[in-house]
Parts: C-alpha cells; sequence; structure tokens
C-alpha cells in the first residue's frame, strides 16, 4: 500500500496489532537511497513509539521469530538497538545480491538450512561446524557475502549483507534530528511542526521514521499537549 | 472491590499530602530511610552530613495538619555520631529498640534507641554502601554488608563475629539484600555488573548468577554474558512476598527477576534513569492488585506497575535529586528523602465528605472547614468580579 495510504490508516485508527505496526514502519523505510539492494529494515524501539505496552511489543515480536517471519539483528551500534527484517524480504534480497557470485551456493544453503531453524543473533564456531554442518571455507564464504558479520575469535553476528551504509545514514540522521530538537527554543519542538521542518542533506531517511527511532528510543520525551505531542530533548 | 483493589486504587491515586510534612532537621541531603516493621509509627532516617533522625510518624495533635516531629536525633555534638555520610539505616526487624546505620566512615553501628549510644561498632576497610539485616530471620542473626571490597561480610549480631565472608563478586558490592521468604536466601549487586544470589548455609560459592538473556549466549556481545545489567548494578528489592526480585542499573534499565529460578521476566520499563554512583533505595508496594514500583528519577519519583512495565505516574515535588523512597504498607504511603533535605510524603488523595449526608450537620461543617488548608482559601477575591 502507498505511503499516504498507510499513514492515513495509521492516523486514524489505533493501531491494533503488532505486525501491521511493522509493516507502516517499513513503508517508511528508503528503499530507492540503497538502490533496492537492502530489505526493509525497521528498529524494535520503533514500535515502543506507537505502542504503549513494551513487555507486550517484545513478546509479540519473539512470537513473529518463533514462527520463522520475522529476523532480528545486532546492528553493532548500540547493543539495545535491534534490527527487524521480514524473513521473506531478506531471503529475495540477498539471493538477488547474490546473484553470479561464486559463494551463492553456500550462502543458499546457510538461508534454507540455518535461519528456520535458529533464532539467534549470533554463531560460534563450534554451532556452525558441528551442528550445522558448514565448512571452515564455508564460513568464510558466508563472511565475505556479508550474511555473517565478526562478532570475536571465534562468532559471528547475522547480518545484513551491504548495511554499512544504512547503519551510516541512520546514525547521521539520528544525529542530525536529535540536533534539531536540541536547538529548538527551549530544547523542545511539537512533533507536527517538527515533521514539516526542511531537513539538511544529513538527513536522508524520511523524517518520521527518525522521529519513530528516537521517541522509542526514549531520547526525547513524548508529551501530550493540548496543541498535539511536544518532544522535549532529554539531556543525559 | 476487593481489598487488594483498593490498595491499588489508593496508590494510583498518590499525591503530595498538603495537610503533613516531616520535620525538616537534615541540613544536607537525606540518604536512606526506614520504617519499622511492628507498628508503621516510627521512621529513620540518614544524611550526607552523618546525622541520624528517628521520627513519629503518628497524627496526635488533633489537626488536620501536622507535621511528623523528630523524636531523637544523633546530631553531630553527639561523641558517637558518624564521621561521613550515613548511606543505610535500618530498624532492627522485630523492635525499635535497636537500628543499624551504616556509613562512608568505614563503619557500621548497631545503636540502643533508648540512649542513642552505638552497643557494637563493626569497622571496615573500605566505605560502606549497604548493609541489610534479614527481615525475618528467627535462626540467625546476620547483617550482610557491602562494602567497596568485592567480598560480603556477614556480621553476626548476638556474637559481634564477622568470620563468614561471601567471595564471588569482582568489584564493589553496592547493594545487598536478604529475601522476604527465605531467612538463608541473600542476593547481592555489585559494579561488576552481576547479582549474585546467595544461600548462606553453603560453604561454596554463589546459587546462581542473574542473566540478563536467560542464557541465550547468542544475543548479547562476548563481554556481556551472564551480567544483570550492561553497566554498575546499584539497586535490589524483593517483593513483599519473595517470589520476584527487582535491580536497577546504571544502562538505565530496571530488571524483574523469578528469585527462585533466576529467569529474566523480560518485563520491559523502557528507560529508568539512574545516574547513582552508590546504592539506589526503591520500594515495591505490598498487598495491591496490580502491585506497583517507585523508583528514584531525578528529582521526581516515578511509579511503575510491576508486571507489565508500564510507566503509571511521576510523583513530583522535591526540588533536588531524590535519592531513597520508602512505602508504608499499612496505609499505602510514600516517604522519599533527597538532596534538598526534605522527606515528602505521599499519600492517596483523600475523598471529600458526602454531599448528601445531611444527618451530621456539625461533622459536615468541620470536615469542611478542615479540609481546606488555610493557606489556599481564598480571603482576597471579591464576588463582584
Amino acid at each position: 500500500m502507498s505511503l499516504v495510504h498507510a499513514v492515513l490508516i495509521f492516523t486514524l485508527e489505533e493501531p491494533k496489532d503488532i505486525k501491521s505496526t511493522l509493516e507502516y514502519l517499513m513503508t517508511l523505510f528508503p528503499r530507492k537511497l540503497f538502490n533496492d539492494t537492502l530489505p526493509q529494515v525497521v528498529l524494535k524501539h520503533q514500535l515502543y513509539s506507537i505502542h504503549n505496552d513494551k513487555t507486550l511489543v517484545d513478546k509479540e515480536v519473539n512470537k513473529l521469530r518463533e514462527c520463522g517471519e520475522l529476523l532480528m539483528f545486532q546492528l553493532g551500534f548500540d547493543s539495545e538497538a535491534f534490527g527487524l527484517v521480514f524473513t521473506s524480504d531478506y531471503k529475495t534480497k540477498v539471493l538477488a545480491g547474490e546473484e553470479g557470485k561464486g559463494t551463492r551456493t553456500t550462502v543458499e544453503k546457510f538461508l534454507e538450512k540455518v535461519l528456520p531453524s535458529c533464532t539467534d543473533l549470533s554463531f560460534s564456531k563450534d554451532k556452525m561446524l558441528k551442528v550445522f554442518l558448514f565448512t571452515d571455507s564455508e564460513i568464510t564464504q558466508l563472511v565475505k557475502s556479508g550474511v555473517l558479520t565478526v562478532r570475536e575469535a571465534g562468532s559471528w553476528w547475522l547480518s545484513i549483507p551491504n548495511s554499512g551504509k544504512f547503519t551510516k545514514y541512520f546514525i547521521q540522521g539520528r544525529k542530525a534530528v536529535l540536533g534539531m530538537v536540541r536547538k529548538s527554543k527551549y530544547g523542545e519542538v511539537l512533533q507536527a511542526d517538527l515533521e514539516e521542518r526542511r531537513t539538511t542533506s544529513q538527513v536522508k531517511f524520511p523524517l518520521r521514521y527518525h522521529v519513530h527511532d528516537i521517541v522509542g528510543a526514549e531520547l526525547v520525551e513524548s508529551i501530550p499537549t493540548t496543541s498535539g505531542t511536544l518532544l522535549r530533548f532529554v539531556d543525559s | 472491590m476487593s481489598a487488594a483493589d483498593t490498595r491499588a486504587a489508593r496508590v494510583l491515586s498518590l499525591t503530595l499530602d498538603p495537610d503533613r510534612d516531616v520535620d525538616r532537621i537534615h541540613g544536607n541531603g537525606i540518604n536512606t530511610i526506614d520504617i519499622e516493621a511492628v507498628e508503621g509509627r516510627y521512621m529513620l532516617s540518614g544524611g550526607a552530613d552523618g546525622v541520624i533522625v528517628i521520627y513519629d510518624l503518628e497524627n496526635y495533635s488533633g489537626k488536620l495538619q501536622y507535621t511528623c516531629k523528630a523524636v531523637c536525633t544523633v546530631g553531630r555534638s553527639s561523641r558517637h555520631v558518624h564521621k561521613f555520610s550515613v548511606e543505610t539505616v535500618q530498624w532492627y526487624p522485630f523492635d525499635t529498640g535497636m537500628f543499624v546505620s551504616s556509613s562512608f566512615d568505614k563503619t557500621m553501628k548497631v545503636w540502643d534507641t533508648e540512649t542513642l549510644k552505638p552497643a557494637e561498632v563493626f569497622q571496615f576497610e573500605g566505605n560502606v554502601y549497604s548493609h541489610h539485616l534479614s527481615p525475618i530471620a528467627r535462626k540467625h542473626s546476620l547483617v550482610a554488608v557491602g562494602t567497596n571490597n568485592p567480598k560480603i561480610q556477614l556480621c553476626d549480631l548476638k556474637s559481634g563475629s564477622r568470620i563468614h565472608v561471601l567471595q564471588g563478586h569482582r568489584a564493589e558490592v553496592l547493594s545487598v539484600r536478604w529475601s522476604p521468604r527465605y531467612e538463608h536466601i541473600l542476593a547481592t549487586a555489585s559494579a561488576d555488573s552481576k547479582v549474585n544470589v546467595w544461600d548462606v548455609r553453603r560453604a561454596s560459592g554463589s546459587l546462581f548468577t542473574l542473566d540478563q538473556h536467560n542464557g541465550e549466549k547468542s544475543k548479547a556481545s562476548a563481554e556481556a554474558v551472564n551480567t544483570a545489567h550492561n553497566g554498575r548494578v546499584n539497586g535490589l528489592c524483593f517483593t513483599s512476598d519473595g517470589l520476584y526480585l527487582l535491580t536497577t542499573g546504571t544502562d538505565d534499565r530496571m530488571r524483574l527477576w523469578n528469585s527462585a529460578s533466576g529467569e529474566n521476566t523480560l518485563v520491559n520499563y523502557g528507560k529508568v534513569c539512574n545516574e547513582s554512583r552508590k546504592k539506589l533505595q526503591f520500594a515495591v508496594s505490598r498487598g495491591c492488585s496490580p502491585d506497583f514500583v517507585f523508583v528514584p528519577c531525578g528529582s521526581s519519583v516515578a511509579v511503575y506497575a510491576l508486571h507489565t512495565g508500564e510507566l503509571v505516574t511521576m510523583l513530583r515535588g522535591h526540588y533536588n535529586n531524590v535519592d531513597c523512597c520508602e512505602f508504608h504498607q499499612d496505609h499505602q504511603e510514600l516517604y522519599s528523602g533527597g538532596k534538598d533535605s526534605n522527606i515528602l510524603a505521599w499519600v492517596p488523595v483523600l475523598r471529600t465528605a458526602d454531599v448528601e449526608d445531611e444527618s451530621n450537620n456539625d461533622n459536615k461543617g468541620a470536615a469542611g472547614l478542615s479540609a481546606v488548608n488555610p493557606a489556599f482559601q481564598d480571603a482576597w477575591s471579591s464576588d463582584e468580579d
């Protein structure tokens, strides 16, 4: 569904379930920026900005992960920032990126064998060799393709290939939007006003994506007022 | 509504008590307060100036507005006063004849309430961050002491001995707490990000250590394995039935654990601001359905629903950082003390008298007058405006 359609639905109706919230947030992800090579990524704490009950959100996300529909990644810049991607989307994009590459068969094997059976965020060498029966050279291929990244000696994080650009633009954009709130008079701004503002070239993602991020991560305080939601910078 | 629901409703309507305040004796911040368990009448407080004060919380003045008077004080002029700030005070759980205080002057003193002289003084090598006596113990009289030494000392009140030591932590121990359910179970929190649960009858190490990822080693980075928090753990509180343990850490998180299995219940309270370099004293309600947690958060007290993690409200009233809070179980009242040297009382909003009650005109008149604090009575507006 189109972005406008999704946003309309979200502002008019009470968001009922986590999956539809995820789908809405996914529409905010700028696919064109990455030439459609990356799957749509959403951060887990962006859900907290829409649903009040954080414990319920965590439970629902885990349910979706258990039944294999959703994948969670440790993005690396914050121990509490987890990226969420729909499994089908991830598989499509990864395989598309592996077209014509020598590592393709190993990556396929990994996607078929490991993802459905294991919801871990990282894998140790033991597990890869003994449980999933990969060879050392296959593990090297997986790291080369970007599906695994190094965590420490003998253990790897599950990762999204070519997501370095995403992380870089995300951190840049987050810093810029936070700066916009901080530099406002009294360090606070109405959310509606902020979304109207022109963004600098530092902000490559739609402003709403960043607003959900900073509210959900509690980097700004979200205060309901008679003129709408107010975002106040939190000094930490 | 059941009794538990009524108590929960009272907690939800907590506001600053307009009719009561607590005598202001401390010249400096208040670090710790404790209300005795026997009658719920006397409150102890320990301050950054080393002073210890005992207050009488009961209202015998006959008037609605009253001040909780200080009954006695161990002030700066006393020969036995602590030299540096008092970090923890606790009444002897079984009667108010004795209380124990510990301080940054590296001592823990056991006081006789009558004479206000220490019956026993335990000397330590480092700052004492926290101590705790078991509220239910009949078979032992051990005081657990957390200092900046990673070893936890157990001091025996009866014999004065302190040979029992618990080893396991790698950095200073910021908080210690006995279980209110089993008199031999002790939980300890340390700056090494770990929380250990001990059975003091065992000679070997701790029973288990709390793991925030519940054994899912894949989720965390390698260093965070088997830690309770991603930072110093500085607050511990058991729920009153002893079935759950709450911990707070400088990673701005609060976690609820099943105290028997050590499992993280994964209740998400969001960001619980925590900048304390010492122990944090927070409280849990009892007998309410649902139960609430009261956590000092900057200059307010944050109230969370215990099992859902929802932030219910922020109690604002202090002028500076709040350092400690204590819940009065019988009246569902909250007392909080902070750097502004004030102890504030938070009470459930009192219901105004029913208007239909015609029978007791005298009572209604009296209640009507005293229900409004004279300071707030409007004696200057004219009706013609």
